[in-house]
């Protein structure tokens, strides 16, 4: 007998229910899965909707070489294994890790740019340098990184970032709150637009630090470069030494 | 001839009312309510070549019962199939129960084969061992050679008694008593739980005046034609498809396991569910899966086995071979064959003590599982094994049911047919 036959037998009169189907739609297997149906920069709740329960999935996602093309996605799953996970979230380097981060921790190995981005809450360790835009819109949570590239703790409003080396230029641009603190130095516009927040440089820093500020906390230990303050509008600028036109309202460290 | 059915219905009833077997109707199928001791040991007379084993304390009318029967099935007197059976203890010896050689032989003078007497029971085509774990673990392995083969051999003379009715009961645990060995408990079809009469029932047996011998010259006589014709009658009940496809099912719930050898939890060993095996598995904690419950896998006769009784106990209530009957009958198939890990069966409502119940509850989530959610990926599977759908669209469609028959079973299947 065909085996058709006989499960239409055994199924004849019943109300076959569906409960057993626990992923919507197609299987997911790759990060190519996903980022055929979401493109390549969904938001959180569209991957969180896509994503399977199944923990084995998302830790084999999370394994997987994003390319540059799926970064993004990536950087979501990161962010939402380390908020399921009971234990720290062991990361080797990937961008965009801890993408809206709102809890749980990552331990990233190597830097990479956007990390950290727009995360919420949580904690983000990188052994390494950071790259470009890192803790870039922050609103809450911390990190603590090696170093970091440009754009540092751009257009952040809260939460704490600790730099523990050098970083490069436009450290707090445009920054709205939270605290950020360089261990080493830090290149030229740091604190750039700045309207609120704290900015400790324990180095130096470069010129035309605080270009533009409308507010907040400005902190050097070492020598500025020229043009401290230069059109700047409010909040407060210290440091140890200020290179040539500086501007008015900067002070000296007693 | 008859149908010896209503002879069946006329020595359920002389029991009751001689007083002979007077216990709890413990066992639903369906609206029918049954006593399961009786009633599976009917069923067992109604077959061949299945073992039954009657499982309880001292005095719960295990030994009497299956004379009793054998009695009336066999047209036998109550103390000649008493004489027939053995008992268990450590210095029975194989030539006390199966057979010994003729010493005769040695003053022939002529050369002529050996020549073995065998025994009442080796000969009987109803066997009971009575009190089988009170045999040592070596003597038992005798009975396992016996169930295994339907022969019995003894100094190199083989002996065929023909299709037979095999019976044995047990005590719990005692000082005197050796655990049973699991190849022995495989080949055991059916365990059955025989409890102390209940309140009614002891009134009712204080009732009973006569010896039982006595008594059961009363009960109903059957001929060895119409002993003859009860495996006919039940294989003329036909299961139904929904019976033969949750007997799949369940078998498989059992025994697939994503960890063990080809999917095969009895291919285990030492690596067991209750050893930490499942340990980060996906299926691991989840109720609806089976697998992590339990520490064996069961055999392919344990498939055999819920066919046949469930014929068996449809014939005898006289009802359909549906999925009420296999839902009675399955726990008592596997109960005796598995081992729960002891992290669910020591909670309540179990205690440590209710494995029946466990298992029940096992067996009722895996059939229910079959006939709903499992509809779509049987169906889907049957179709890419009849070539209606392509096997890698089948695959595809299988791999989102999160199921282990689905995963370990069907998809490994639909990649050696692609």
């Amino acid at each position: 007998m065909k085996l058709g036959r006989f499960m239409d037998d055994a199924y004849r009169g019943l109300n076959k229910g569906r409960s057993l189907r626990s992923e919507k739609g197609d299987p997911i297997f790759s990060l190519d899965d996903l980022g055929e149906r979401l493109g390549t920069r969904p938001s959180r709740m569209e991957v969180e909707e896509l994503l399977p329960q199944d923990p084995g999935t998302l830790k084999r996602l999370v394994e997987s070489d994003p390319g540059n093309r799926y970064q993004v996605i990536w950087g979501h799953l990161s962010s939402i294994a380390a908020e399921r996970s009971q234990q720290p979230l062991h990361l080797s380097a990937g961008n965009y890790a801890g993408l809206e981060l709102s809890r749980g921790t990552i331990i990233l190995e190597m830097g990479g740019d956007h990390v950290g981005e727009r995360m919420k809450g949580g904690r983000i360790y990188l052994r390494q340098a950071a790259g470009d835009y890192l803790g870039q819109e922050m609103t809450g949570g911390g990190i603590v990184s090696r170093g970091a590239g440009n754009y540092a703790f751009r257009r952040m409003s809260g939460g704490l970032g600790v730099i523990k080396g050098d970083c490069g230029n436009f450290l707090g641009l445009g920054c709205s709150g939270g605290k950020v603190v360089c261990q080493g130095s830090c290149g030229e516009r740091a604190g750039w637009l700045m309207s609120s927040g704290s900015l400790r440089i324990h180095g130096d820093a470069g010129d035309y630090l605080g270009l533009l500020m409308k507010g907040g906390r400005i902190t050097v230990f070492g020598r500025v470069g020229r043009r401290a303050g230069w059109r700047m509008k409010g909040g407060t600028i210290r440091g140890k030494a200020f290179g040539p036109e500086a501007a008015d309202g900067v002070f000296g460290l007693d | 001839m008859p149908d010896p059915k209503e002879k069946i219905e006329d020595l359920i009833r002389a029991l009751e009312e001689l007083r002979l077997h007077v216990a709890r109707k413990d066992l639903a199928v369906g609206n029918q309510r049954i006593n399961s001791q009786l009633y599976f040991s009917i069923a067992n007379a109604c077959l061949r070549n299945r073992a039954l084993l009657l499982y309880g304390g001292m005095g719960a009318n295990k030994t009497t019962l299956v004379n009793l029967l054998g009695s009336s099935f066999l047209s036998l007197s109550f103390s000649e199939v008493e004489d027939q059976m053995v008992t268990g203890y450590p210095e029975q010896t194989e030539e006390k129960m199966v057979g010994f050689l003729d010493p005769r032989q040695w003053m022939r003078e002529a050369e002529e084969p050996c020549t073995v007497l065998w025994t009442p029971w080796s000969r009987s085509r109803w066997k009971l061992i009575n009190e089988v774990n009170r045999f040592p673990g070596g003597k038992q392995n005798l009975f396992l050679e016996i169930l295994q083969k339907r022969k019995i051999s003894y100094a190199g003379q083989v002996y065929e008694p023909g299709d037979t009715c095999y019976y044995l009961t047990m005590n719990p645990e005692f000082s005197a008593t050796y655990p049973l060995d699991e190849a022995l408990l495989d080949r055991i079809s059916v365990c059955v739980p025989a409890f102390q009469p209940n309140f009614l029932a002891g009134l009712a047996l204080s009732e009973r005046e006569r010896d039982v011998g006595e008594l059961a010259e009363e009960l109903p006589r059957f001929t060895l034609q119409e002993f003859d014709s009860l495996p006919g009658l039940v294989a003329q009940k036909e299961l139904e498809p929904q019976v033969e496809l949750a007997v799949l099912c369940l078998v498989r719930d059992f025994t697939l396991c994503e960890r063990a050898p080809s999917y095969d939890k009895t291919q285990l060993s030492s690596a067991r569910p209750s050893r930490g095996l499942c340990a980060g598995c996906h299926y691991s904690g989840n109720p609806e899966a089976i697998c992590w419950q339990a520490d064996e896998g069961l055999s392919d006769r344990v498939r055999q086995d819920l066919r046949s009784f469930s014929r068996a106990l449809a014939y005898l209530l006289d009802r359909e071979a549906d999925l009420e009957v296999l839902k009675a009958v399955a726990p008592y198939v596997i109960w005796h064959r598995i081992n729960p890990i002891r992290s669910i069966i020591d909670r309540p409502p179990y205690y440590g003590a209710r494995k029946l119940a466990f298992v029940a509850e096992l067996v009722e989530k895996s059939i229910n599982r079959t006939m709903n959610e499992r509809a779509d990926m049987n169906i889907i599977f049957s179709r890419a094994v009849d070539g209606e759908t392509s096997v890698w669209r089948a695959m595809e469609e299988l791999s989102i049911f999160d199921d282990p028959i689905a995963r370990l079973d069907f998809i490994p299947s639909l990649e050696q047919m692609r």
